[in-house]
C-alpha cells in the first residue's frame, strides 16, 4: 500500500464483476448544503469483520444507512456481491441491522421479535430457527418476555439475534454498544467477535471508541468529515498513520515540526530543531519538504544525558522532565524540550530503571522504524479530542 | 316556539339531575315525586313593590325593541314610573323553560321572576298547576279596556284573571313563490309532490296537530281521542312517505331563506321579518283556518314586585306605547287602538294585516282545545314518537 | 446518618406512629372534596336518573310519581324505541370507523410528516372548538344545502339527481357527526402515533417488511392505544348525540338522543326517558367493555 491512488485504480476496473464483497463507489450524501459523506469508495471483503470508525458527525452513520437502504445516496452507487442496490428498498436488501438504540418491538415478546425478518420472508422452520438462534446469545429461558424487562445486555443480545438470524449478506451493527457500561462492553466485543467467526458473516461494525473498532475489527476504516482517512489492519494503522488525524484518533502521538533534508534509498533524513532524525521511506507521508515527525509515546526511551540508549537510534538531547504520572504498569511524563515543545513519553515500569523525577534532565531516543512522517500541511492536533472519549 | 338548542337536553338533563338533588335530599331512599301542583294563595310573597321600585322580567329573545335608546318603550316605562327594569330574554322555549322553573315553582320556591311570557298552553299549564299569582284588575285597566276581541274569552282564563297577552301571532304557511306556485293550503303542503322533502311542520305539537286535526275534518277546539289518533295516524304517514324534511323551531326561516326548502309551516312575525329581505317568502292562511296564538306576560307564584308587574302591563296596553312595540317586533299587535298610532309611527305598517289583522278574519281562528295533564302527557308522546321517527 | 440512626428508634417511635395515624386521617381528608363533588354530580344525579326510570308511568307533573319500581318501563321504552337506540349506534360506529379512517392519515401525517408544522397543524385541528358545536353544526347546513356548490357539483355529474339532496339524509348526519368528533379522534391518536419511535419503522423495513407490513405489524399495534382512547371518544358522545340529527337530519335520521331530549322536555314522559337514558348508558358501558377487553387494553380503564 504505498500509494493509495494506485492500488485503488488497479482494484477498480478489472475486479468489478468478480468482487464479492460490499463496494461503495464514489458516494456521496449532501443534506442541504452540509456534505455528510463525500465522494467514499471502500470495499468490504465478504466475511471480514471490518470497522468504520471516526468520531461523531463524521458521516459513518450515514454512510451505513445508505448501506441499510434508509438514505438514498446522492450520487454514487453501493454493489454486494456484483449486484447494484444503490437504489434498492431497504426490505429488499440482504443486509440487516442492530440499531444504536436497539430498535426492539416493544409490543412484541423476545420470540416474535427474533422472528420477525423471517415471517416476513415466510421462511420455513421458523420456529427451530429461532430457538437456535436464542440459545446462540444464550436468551432461550426469556423467549416470552417483552423487551422492556430485559437488561441492557440482553436487549442488545436480542437485537443482535433478531438480525443476524436472517442470515443476511452484510450484518451492519451502528455503535451497538453504546449504551453498555464497560464492563459489558468489553464482555460483548468478545461475544460479538466469537459469533462473527462462528457465523462468518460479513459485519460492518460503526464506532467512535478506538479501542473497540481495533479489538474487534480485521479492518478499520478511519473516517474524518465525509471522507476515509485510512484504511487497513488496526495494527498498520496505528503503526503505521497516513495522517495526522488517524495519529492522533488512535492512541496519541508525538507530532515534531521537522525540514526533509534528503531522501536516499530506504531512509528520508529530517532536521528537526537543529538535530538529524532518520524515518523509513515506507513510513514517509509527506510530499513537500517540510513534515511531521511522528513518534507514539511507548515509542520513546528516556534516560541519563549522555547515556547510550538502544542504538542506532534518533536520539534527542537536552530534555527537562516537566510532569511525572506513575500509572502502575507504566509511567507516564512530560518532556520540555529545547524547542519549547512538551512530548510525551510511556516508560514501562520494568525494573530495569528508574523513574524521572519533575526537573530532572533527560535525553530522549527512538528508533527510526518507529517514526513516521506526516505532511506538514496538515494540523497537527486533528482527531485529538475526539479520539479520547 | 321551539327553538330547539342544544340548550335544550343540557337544561331538560340539568333540570333532570337538579331535581334529583333535591329529590335525594329530602326522600331518600324513599323515591317518588310528589305533585306539583300548589295554591296561589298560600305562594305568596309579601309585595315590596312601594320600597324597591324594580321589576323583573324573562322574555324571549328579540320580543322588544331596543331597551338601551332613551325613548324606547323601556327606558320611558322607568322614567315615567321610576321602576327600574330587570330584563331578560332567557326564554327559547316553553319546554324548556318550564324544565327549569318545575323544581321550585313546583315545590312553591321562588324563581326570582316578577314576570315572565309563555305562550298559551304554556301559560295554561302553568295556571293549571297554580303557579301564577291572579291579577289585580284594578291595577291594570288597560289591559282590560284595550285587549283585541280575538284575544279575549280564552278557555284556560276568561276573565284575564292571570295573564295579559304581550303579542300575538298567526301560525300558517310560508313558501317561497320563486319556486313554487301557491301553498294554499295544510292539504296541499301534506301531500303536492314538488313539496317532497322540501317542506318542514313545526316540532310545537299544538301548532302542527291543530292543523293536522282539521285536515282530519276535527275541530282542534274540542275533538276526541279518536280523532286524535286519526290526525296522528294520517300525521306519521306524511312522515313516512318523506313529505316531511324535519320538524323544526325557529331555524325552518333560514331553511326556507337558504332554499333548502320550498314551502313550510311558519309562524307570522318570522315571515315579515324574512319578507324584507327576501320579498318572494309569501305567507298564507291556510284554507283550514287559522291558528291564533298568543304570548302571555304573567306573575309567577313568589314574585316581589307584582304591583310593579301590573304596572308594566298597563303600560303596555297604551296604544301609543304597543304601536311603538309592535313597529320594532313585527307580530299581531294585541293592543285596540294601536292601529291608529302607528299612522304616526310608521305608517307602511298600518294595513299589514300580520300585525293588525281585521276582527273579523280572526273569528274564525281556532284554538287548541285545553288538555288535561294526563292527556297532555299522552299526546305529546304520540306526537313525539312521529316526530322522531 | 450513623449516629442519628441509632438515636432515633428511642426518642422518635411513639411520636411516628402517631404523625402516620395523622397522616393517614389527612389523607380521607384529602379525599373529601373528590368524594362530595362525586356524590354532588355523579352519585345523586344517577341514583335520581335510575329511581326516574321505575317511577309508576301513570304520574305527571301535577299529581307527582309513585314509585312503584315499574321495570316494564324498559321494556316499554325499548319496544316504542329500538329503531332510533339501533340508529344511534349504527350512525355513531359508522362515524367512528369514518374517524378513524380520516383520523388516523391526520394524525399520522402531523406527526410523522408535518415537520414544523406540527404545532400548527395541532392547533388548526383544535381551532373548531374556539367556536360553538351549534354554530359549526349550522355551517354544514350551508355547506349541503340544496342550492350550494356541493349538490350543485354532483347534479352536474349525476351522481345525485336533480331532486336529490344531502341534508336531510343519513349521509348529512353522519358528515356532521364525523366533523364535530373527529378532534376527539386525532388528539389521541396523534399523541399514540407521536410516542412512536420512527427506528422502530426503519427496523421493520429492515428486517424485510414492506411499508404496508411494517404498518400493520408495528405502527397500527403501537398506535393501538390511542386508537382506542380515539374510538371510544368518539364513539359515546357520538352515540347520545342530537344536535346533528337535529339539525342535518329529517325525522327519519332522528337518534336516541333526540328522543331522550324530546321525552323530557316536550313530553315531560320522565319515566320512559329515564329509562331510555339508562338503557343507552348500559348498551354503552358494555359495548365498550367488551371492546376493551377484545383489544386487550385493559390498562386504559
Amino acid at each position: 500500500m504505498s500509494s493509495s491512488a494506485d492500488v485503488a485504480q488497479e482494484r477498480r476496473a478489472p475486479a468489478r464483476a468478480s468482487f464479492d464483497g460490499l463496494r461503495l463507489e464514489n458516494l456521496t450524501k449532501s443534506f442541504g448544503a452540509f456534505t455528510a459523506v463525500d465522494d467514499l469508495d471502500l470495499d468490504v471483503p465478504r466475511g471480514s469483520f471490518f470497522a468504520l470508525l471516526g468520531p461523531s458527525g463524521c458521516g459513518k452513520t450515514t454512510t451505513l444507512r445508505m448501506v441499510a437502504g434508509l438514505e438514498t445516496p446522492t450520487s454514487g452507487g453501493i454493489t454486494l456481491a456484483g449486484q447494484d442496490i444503490t437504489y434498492a428498498k431497504p426490505y429488499k436488501r440482504p443486509v440487516n441491522t442492530v440499531f444504536q438504540n436497539y430498535a426492539l418491538f416493544p409490543h412484541l415478546d423476545i420470540y416474535e421479535n427474533v422472528a420477525f425478518g423471517l415471517k416476513r420472508r415466510k421462511a420455513g422452520n421458523v420456529d427451530a430457527q429461532v430457538k437456535e438462534m436464542l440459545s446462540l446469545v444464550e436468551l432461550d429461558s426469556q423467549t416470552r418476555k417483552r423487551p422492556a424487562q430485559l437488561s441492557g445486555g440482553q436487549q442488545q443480545r436480542v437485537a443482535l439475534a433478531r438480525a443476524l438470524i436472517n442470515k443476511p449478506e452484510v450484518l451492519l451493527l451502528d455503535e451497538p454498544l453504546g449504551a453498555l457500561d464497560l464492563k459489558l462492553r468489553r464482555n460483548m466485543q468478545i461475544e460479538l467477535k466469537r459469533i462473527q467467526t462462528e457465523v462468518g458473516l460479513t459485519f460492518i461494525h460503526v464506532t467512535h471508541d478506538q479501542e473497540e473498532a481495533m479489538t474487534m475489527a480485521d479492518t478499520v476504516a478511519v473516517m474524518n468529515a465525509g471522507v476515509i482517512e485510512q484504511m487497513g489492519a488496526p495494527e498498520e494503522l496505528y503503526e503505521n498513520p497516513r495522517t495526522t488525524f488517524v495519529a492522533n484518533f488512535l492512541g496519541q502521538s508525538n507530532l515534531i515540526e521537522g525540514t526533509i533534508k534528503g531522501r536516499s534509498g530506504d531512509l528520508v533524513t529530517v532536521d528537526m530543531h537543529g538535530i538529524d532524525v532518520s524515518v523509513p521511506a515506507a513510513r514517509s507521508h509527506a510530499d513537500g519538504d517540510k513534515g511531521w515527525i511522528g513518534i507514539r509515546p511507548e515509542k520513546v526511551l528516556i534516560g541519563d544525558p549522555g547515556e547510550q540508549l538502544d542504538a542506532p537510534g534518533n536520539s534527542v538531547p537536552g530534555g527537562v522532565v516537566s510532569d511525572v504520572s506513575f500509572v502502575g504498569v507504566s509511567t507516564q511524563y512530560l518532556v520540555r524540550m529545547p524547542w519549547g515543545q512538551e512530548l510525551q513519553v510511556f516508560a514501562q515500569n520494568t525494573g530495569h530503571r528508574r523513574i524521572y523525577r519533575s526537573g530532572e534532565q533527560v535525553d530522549l531516543s527512538w528508533r527510526p522504524d518507529y517514526a513516521f512522517l506526516l505532511d506538514a500541511s496538515q494540523d497537527a492536533r486533528a482527531g485529538a479530542q475526539e479520539g479520547t472519549d | 316556539m321551539t327553538g330547539l338548542t342544544r340548550r335544550g337536553l343540557l337544561h331538560g338533563g340539568g333540570a333532570v339531575a337538579f331535581a334529583g338533588v333535591s329529590l335525594a335530599a329530602l326522600k331518600l331512599p324513599l323515591f317518588g315525586v310528589s305533585g306539583a301542583k300548589q295554591v296561589p294563595a298560600d305562594c305568596r310573597a309579601t309585595d315590596l313593590s312601594d320600597t324597591e321600585k324594580k321589576v323583573i322580567v324573562s322574555n324571549w329573545p328579540a320580543y322588544i325593541d331596543p331597551r338601551k335608546k332613551s325613548t324606547s318603550t323601556a327606558s320611558v316605562f322607568t322614567e315615567r314610573t321610576g321602576i327600574e327594569v330587570d330584563y331578560t330574554d332567557d326564554i327559547n322555549d316553553n319546554a324548556e323553560f318550564f324544565a327549569k322553573v318545575k323544581n321550585q315553582l313546583g315545590s312553591c320556591q321562588t324563581i326570582n321572576r316578577d314576570m315572565i311570557i309563555m305562550t298559551d298552553w304554556m301559560a295554561a299549564r302553568m295556571i293549571g298547576l297554580g303557579w301564577i299569582q291572579p291579577l289585580d284588575a284594578d291595577k291594570i285597566p288597560n289591559v282590560h279596556k284595550n285587549l283585541i276581541e280575538p284575544l279575549r274569552n280564552r278557555q284556560w282564563d276568561k276573565d284575564l284573571k292571570f295573564h295579559a297577552p304581550w303579542q300575538a301571532g298567526l301560525t300558517g304557511i310560508a313558501y317561497n313563490a320563486a319556486k313554487v306556485p301557491e301553498v294554499k293550503s295544510f292539504e296541499e303542503l301534506l301531500t303536492r309532490s314538488d313539496l317532497k322533502g322540501r317542506m318542514t311542520l313545526l316540532s310545537e305539537m299544538r301548532d302542527t296537530m291543530a292543523f293536522m286535526l282539521r285536515v282530519v275534518g276535527a275541530d282542534p277546539d274540542k275533538f276526541t281521542d279518536a280523532e286524535w289518533s286519526k290526525a296522528i295516524d294520517r300525521l306519521q304517514e306524511v312522515v313516512a312517505s318523506g313529505q316531511v324534511r324535519s320538524f323544526t323551531g325557529n331555524e325552518y326561516i333560514q331553511d326556507l331563506a337558504a332554499g333548502n326548502i320550498v314551502a313550510c309551516e311558519a309562524w307570522s312575525g318570522d315571515v315579515i321579518q324574512a319578507q324584507f329581505d327576501n320579498p318572494d317568502i309569501k305567507f298564507v292562511t291556510p284554507e283550514e283556518g287559522l291558528s291564533l296564538w298568543a304570548d302571555n306576560m304573567m306573575v309567577p307564584n313568589l314574585a316581589e314586585h307584582q304591583a310593579n308587574a301590573e304596572a308594566w302591563m298597563n303600560y303596555y296596553y297604551e296604544p301609543e306605547v304597543a304601536a311603538k312595540l309592535a313597529a320594532w317586533v313585527n307580530y299581531i299587535c294585541p293592543v285596540e287602538g294601536a292601529k291608529q298610532e302607528m299612522e304616526k309611527i310608521d305608517p307602511s305598517l298600518v294595513d299589514n294585516k300580520l300585525i293588525f289583522p281585521d276582527n273579523e278574519d280572526l273569528v274564525d281562528a281556532f284554538d287548541f282545545m285545553p288538555l288535561t295533564d294526563q292527556q297532555s302527557q299522552q299526546y305529546e308522546g304520540d306526537f313525539n314518537d312521529v316526530i322522531v321517527g | 446518618m450513623a449516629s442519628t440512626a441509632g438515636t432515633a428508634p428511642v426518642t422518635t417511635a411513639p411520636a411516628s406512629d402517631d404523625s402516620s395515624r395523622r397522616r393517614g386521617l389527612t389523607g380521607y381528608v384529602l379525599l373529601v372534596p373528590g368524594v362530595v363533588w362525586l356524590a354532588l354530580f355523579f352519585v345523586i344525579p344517577f341514583y335520581s336518573l335510575v329511581a326516574t326510570s321505575l317511577y309508576d308511568p301513570g304520574g305527571s307533573v301535577f299529581s307527582g310519581y309513585e314509585m312503584s319500581y315499574q321495570f316494564s318501563n324498559y321494556w316499554h321504552a325499548i319496544q316504542d324505541y329500538w329503531e332510533p337506540l339501533l340508529r344511534s349506534l349504527w350512525y355513531a360506529g359508522l362515524a367512528t370507523l369514518i374517524c378513524l379512517v380520516l383520523g388516523y392519515v391526520l394524525a399520522y401525517a402531523i406527526a410523522f410528516k408535518a415537520g414544523r408544522w406540527k404545532n400548527l397543524m395541532l392547533v388548526l385541528v383544535i381551532a373548531p372548538f374556539f367556536t360553538s358545536f351549534l354554530v359549526r353544526t349550522l355551517s354544514w347546513k350551508l355547506i349541503l344545502a340544496d342550492g350550494g356548490l356541493i349538490v350543485n357539483s354532483l347534479q352536474a355529474v349525476h351522481l345525485l339527481g336533480p331532486d336529490g339532496r344531502l341534508l336531510a339524509t343519513p349521509f348529512a348526519v353522519i358528515c356532521g357527526i364525523v366533523y364535530n368528533f373527529l378532534p376527539f379522534m386525532v388528539l389521541p391518536l396523534f399523541a399514540s402515533i407521536d410516542k412512536i419511535d420512527h427506528r422502530l419503522i426503519e427496523a421493520s423495513s429492515d428486517l424485510y417488511a414492506n411499508p404496508f407490513v411494517g404498518f400493520w405489524k408495528v405502527t397500527w399495534p403501537l398506535s393501538l392505544p390511542g386508537v382506542v382512547s380515539g374510538t371510544l371518544l368518539t364513539f359515546i358522545p357520538a352515540a347520545g348525540d342530537y344536535i346533528n340529527a337535529q339539525l342535518l337530519g329529517s325525522p327519519n335520521q332522528r337518534m336516541v338522543g333526540n328522543v331522550i331530549q324530546n321525552l323530557f322536555t316536550q313530553a315531560n314522559d320522565y319515566p320512559a326517558a329515564g329509562a331510555l337514558s339508562m338503557i343507552l348508558m348500559i348498551l354503552i358501558v358494555a359495548m365498550v367493555l367488551f371492546y376493551v377487553r377484545r383489544a386487550g387494553t385493559e390498562e386504559l380503564l
